[in-house]
């Protein structure tokens, strides 16, 4: 009996591969995006423009405070009432950059600010500028305190772009929902779904765990 | 100890105030330091001897009054701060080093983009400011493997490395172990031998005496008594400093 369905899942599974290449892609290139967008948001709440920071900063905070499959849905639907039609690929694309650069720009915000502000005296008192500060005191202290959260927050933006599946992007998760209306072994059908997931995010969680380790050791002689 | 002769002055607080919020914490400052001038400042822990030296290099803004440092306009906010910050050499308490680099790099940061020095000719800059506060064996050592001591004298060649026309210093020695004190004072009492412009906040009575040419009393935000080191301790003239001469003096 199973062994029918595995037969099945089998012949599925091209399907599945390019499910996950579309979830590669989508999460990918958002997670790109999502990082450099962030650290540029984290860098201007953390500067003294309170215009800038403001904006910033509701902005994120909406986007925090609402769901992303609403987020997915005010975009690929509502948009177009506007005038501005999008296919459901690039829909889920921006969807889920602007949800990374806003958790990224928070995980910013709280790497630069556990730089002791003695470190920026130092720095200002020598008359380096706002960049140089930045590119060479601030962010070099900061990116320790950034990364482990920063890879562990990847490993949730993967997870979350399974909702654009809900748009019809074609993804790991929506090809279980379209194999499993062939292949009624709904277990069977979403355990391989969530292995695809897994066997993407499981090495980031040890990265992200073996950051957590090498960050916190002291600066020494070799190390980052 | 021979004393460098006293020349134009270098700094100038002409009836300076400066609040935070509510709190009036420099009131009607009036001040000149002469280029090669060694001024040591004390006063009580709150008294706004840290906010006196931070606004020379616009650490803290002013509010109200004129405050010039060699020839620039620091009260006014149209001065460009970079060129003057890099004629001034700055010591914190906390050292302030950068934790990430060695010994050499942290010294040679600004020389090279501020100043725009090549590498090469920057390390020896670095390698020269190093081995003038005795740490020439320490350039690739990373502060956290440093002595308190050690880490102050890289935090003072940082600022020599700019080759600065005035260094300041907030309670260079507060925070170190008491037998790491004189190794600091004797690069500072080398500097003021060769004629540097130097503020020190400190409550070591020893390196006022012996180095500075005129010690100030800072007390609720008003510098109340200023005299040269023989004057200062042995007639102070208000029961203040009298009381916080005691005090320190016993310990
Ligand atoms: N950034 C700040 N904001 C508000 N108050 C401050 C700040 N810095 C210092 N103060 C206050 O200003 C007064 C003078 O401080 P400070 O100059 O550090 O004194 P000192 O160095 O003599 O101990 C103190 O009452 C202190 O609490
Ligand atoms: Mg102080």
């Amino acid at each position: 009996m199973w062994g029918f369905y595995i037969e099945q899942l089998m012949h599925s599974l091209p399907f599945f591969l390019k499910g996950l290449w579309m979830t590669i892609a989508v999460s990918g290139i958002s997670l790109v995006v999502g990082t450099l967008l962030g650290f540029l948001w984290g860098i201007i709440r953390s500067s003294q423009n309170r215009t800038l920071k403001a904006l910033v900063g509701a902005w994120v905070d909406i986007i925090r405070g609402t769901p992303f499959l609403v987020q997915v849905f005010i975009i690929f639907f509502i948009l177009p009432e506007f005038g501005i039609q999008l296919e459901a690929f690039p829909a889920a694309v921006i969807a889920l950059t602007n949800l990374a650069a806003c958790f990224i720009c928070e995980i910013v915000v709280a790497g630069i600010q556990a730089v002791p502000w003695g470190q920026r005296e130092a720095a200002i008192s020598t008359g380096l500028n706002w960049y140089q500060q930045l590119r060479n005191v601030i962010m070099p202290q900061a990116m320790r305190v950034i990364l482990p959260p920063l890879v562990g927050q990847y490993v949730l933006l993967i997870k979350d772009s399974s909702v654009v599946s809900a748009i019809g992007v074609v993804d790991v998760t929506r090809v279980g929902w379209l194999t499993v209306q062939r292949v009624p072994q709904g277990l069977l059908v979403f355990g391989l779904v969530a292995l695809l997931y897994f066997i993407i995010c499981y090495p980031l969680i040890q990265l992200s765990n073996s950051l957590e380790k090498r960050m916190s050791s002291g600066y020494t002689r070799g190390k980052v | 100890m021979e004393r460098y002769s006293v020349q134009r002055a270098m700094i100038e607080f002409k009836n300076v105030h400066k609040w935070f919020g509510d709190l009036h914490v420099l009131k009607d400052i009036n001040l000149e330091v002469a280029q090669a001038e060694v001024m040591v400042v004390c006063g009580p822990s709150g008294s706004g001897k840290s906010t006196l030296i931070r606004s020379i290099n616009r650490l803290e803004p002013i509010q109200k009054g004129e405050l010039v440092v060699d020839a620039m306009k620091v009260h006014d906010p149209k001065t460009n701060m970079t060129k003057l910050r890099a004629e001034i050499g700055f010591v914190f308490q906390q050292f302030n080093l950068y934790p990430h680099m060695t010994a050499l790099q942290n010294v040679t940061l600004a020389p090279m983009k501020v100043r725009k020095i090549a590498r090469k000719e920057a390390d020896d800059m670095g390698r020269y400011s190093l081995e003038k506060v005795g740490l020439g064996d320490k350039l690739h050592q990373y502060p956290a493997q440093l002595s308190g001591g050690q880490q102050q004298r890289v935090a003072i060649a940082r600022g020599l490395c700019m080759r600065p026309k005035i260094m300041l210093f907030d309670e260079p020695t507060s925070a170190l172990d008491p037998e790491m004190i004189n190794e600091v004072l004797e690069v500072m009492r080398n500097l003021a031998r060769e004629g540097m412009t130097m503020i020190v906040v400190t409550h070591e009575m020893g390196f006022a005496r012996e180095v500075s040419h005129r010690v100030a009393f800072m007390d609720f935000g008003e510098l109340t008594e200023i005299a040269p080191p023989g004057e200062f301790f042995s007639h102070p003239k208000s029961e203040r400093t009298k009381l916080f001469l005691s005090k320190i003096l016993t310990h």
